[in-house]
């Protein structure tokens, strides 16, 4: 009878303390939330008050609430609205993407062709060490030339961009595979296609994450610089735009948008990566 | 000191091993003048395996003893077809073991489940792969055998979620799963605690007594060793060589209660670890 009640006791214990880490944890997400709040108008009134007593002008530094309406203006305008941010993002964000996929699977077919065959390997190395240690960005005159003014150009800096940190951490990572993994697939005469998609890929699956966080990334910066130079629409096209009439406000606006959109995409790649990818970190005892 | 004089007692038992090794079984396995040479990254050669010879007959539970390096795992990987010997023949129920063969299951030193995989996927995994056959009948012995494993009600659960004990008895049922005649296994449960091992090593012998499967086992315990093997075969360090072959004349099923402190285990792990410390 005594030990039923302590057990009870036990078990009530055990509810309570799991309600009040539950309890503790909520409190310290909000106490970032409230220091992040904090920080934010901390920085905007600092700029504020920067930019009024050192009396800066706006052409070379808005003040916080000309950034805001400049932002406020291409936000509060229709979907298909000329003016708003709308369009040209998303002229901006499509071509990223089509780059980013294209960039992506050829990374992801060569990285595994290079991994998986030594002479594959050692006749491609060479160009891709050369071609990584390029500035990739430099080549973009040249896209230019070959690809117009239009989509194509920026499809293929997004794809030249995305494409080097999906291939290198793909090889990485189905390099990186465990020998006894590969041994067990030996072992039950897996053939080496098997041995691939069961036990290499997998294997590479947060190398190949890893890259594609950073290809999304780059995807968007090749895609802008295509803009830079010579394009009709996008988000590239409202800087330079917002910049020959010195409207900083608005460059300043474009570059917020395209912040967060930045930030967005990462959010996607990671939060994919965590819902496939479960077990990484978890697998080894 | 002790050790020494119970030496002589020790060449009596060995007599009495070849005496009762008449047991009216077929050989499964027979390994003649095996030889391996490795050669190390510096381009020296290590000389592994020399001349082992070693006959297993069905249903025989054989325990490989040894110091680290010598060779046991070098001798269970030419059994598993994953690497080659140098010179000498092997063969299995007959046949030249050239390489994996269906009739070989492996079990490793960690469980070697891939993480990405649920349970049953990873059990499965000998039926997908390499001209394995996904049939129901193999099906229904697989969940069979994850029951007698304790696993039933783990299958869709993930490797991370399971304890260390569970995950090698989900790696023996992987081993399992293609029905082999041979199991065997690299040092199954030396990551796992003392207690948990001790109850490996019974549900072992349970699953190779309900099996009925010819089982070579790696062990350093040599209380593993006398408590799951018909024998115990004790190698020398390198360039690894057979010294001892000894008969476990205990009876099955096997109690840890029992068998520890029993004199024929005494007597046996005297010998055995006369022959380590030689």
């Amino acid at each position: 009878m005594s030990s039923l009640r302590s057990e009870g006791v036990a078990f009530d214990l055990i509810a309570t303390s799991a309600a009040a880490a539950q309890i503790r944890r909520r409190r310290s997400r909000l106490r970032n939330i409230v220091f992040g709040v904090i920080g934010f108008l901390a920085l905007l009134l600092l700029w504020k008050l920067g930019v009024t007593y050192l009396k800066v002008p706006p052409y070379i530094m808005p003040a916080p609430e000309r950034v805001f309406t400049a932002l406020w203006s291409g936000i509060a305008v229709a979907p298909s609205s000329p003016l708003g941010f709308y369009v040209p993002l998303w002229n901006t964000i499509s071509n990223a993407l089509l780059g980013f996929l294209i960039g992506a699977s050829l990374g992801l077919a060569l990285g595994s062709l290079m991994a998986e065959f030594r002479s594959v390997e050692s006749t491609l190395m060479p160009y891709a060490f050369a071609l990584q240690s390029l500035p990739k960005i430099a080549i973009a005159p040249l896209i230019v030339i070959w690809c117009g003014f239009g989509d194509g150009s920026k499809v293929a800096m997004a794809a030249l961009l995305a494409f080097f940190p999906i291939l290198v951490n793909s090889f990485a990572g189905m390099r990186a595979a465990e020998i006894e993994r590969i041994e067990l697939m030996q072992a039950l005469s897996a053939t080496r296609l098997q041995t691939y998609y069961l036990v290499k890929l997998p294997s590479a699956a947060p190398y190949i994450f890893a890259g594609l966080d950073m290809g999304i990334v780059y995807a968007l910066l090749g895609t802008i610089v295509a803009e830079f130079l010579g394009a009709q629409e996008g988000m590239g096209v409202a800087i330079t735009k917002a910049q020959a009439v010195t409207d900083v406000a608005g460059v300043f606006a474009a570059l917020i948008v395209l912040g967060v959109m930045g930030i967005i995409l990462h959010l996607i790649v990671r939060w994919s990566e965590r819902s496939i990818i479960h077990w990484a970190d978890r697998g080894k005892h | 000191m002790n050790l020494a004089i119970e030496a002589p007692g020790v060449v009596l038992a060995a007599g009495h091993v070849a005496a009762s090794a008449q047991v009216v079984r077929n050989t499964l396995i027979e390994v003649q003048g095996v030889v391996k040479i490795y050669s190390t990254v510096a381009g020296e050669s290590v000389l592994a395996l020399d001349h082992v010879d070693l006959n297993i007959r069905e249903r025989e539970f054989v325990c490989l003893v040894g110091p680290s390096g010598c060779g046991k795992t070098t001798l269970l990987r030419l059994l598993a077809g994953l690497d080659h010997a140098d010179a000498g023949t092997s063969s299995l129920d007959g046949k030249a073991l050239n390489g994996p063969s269906p009739e070989v299951g492996v079990v490793f030193q960690q469980s070697n489940l891939l993480p990405w995989f649920t349970v049953r996927q990873n059990v499965m995994l000998p039926l997908r792969v390499g001209g394995g056959r996904r049939t129901a009948e193999r099906e229904a012995a697989i969940q069979q055998l994850l029951e007698v494993a304790g696993l039933k009600g783990f299958e869709n659960k993930y490797p991370y979620e399971l304890s260390g004990g569970m995950q090698q008895r989900a790696a023996i049922v992987r081993a399992l799963a293609r029905d082999p005649k041979l199991l065997l296994m690299d040092e199954p449960f030396g990551a796992l605690d003392a207690l948990t091992r001790e109850r490996m090593n019974a549900e072992l012998q349970r699953i190779w007594m309900a099996s009925g499967k010819t089982v070579v086992l790696i062990t350093h315990s040599i209380d593993e060793a006398i408590f799951l093997g018909d024998r115990v075969v004790v190698m020398s360090p390198r360039p690894g060589r057979i010294v001892r072959d000894l008969q476990v004349d205990l009876p099955r099923p096997r109690i840890a209660t029992e068998t520890f402190g029993s004199p024929t285990h005494v007597r046996l792990s005297r010998e055995v670890r006369a022959l380590l410390d030689g």
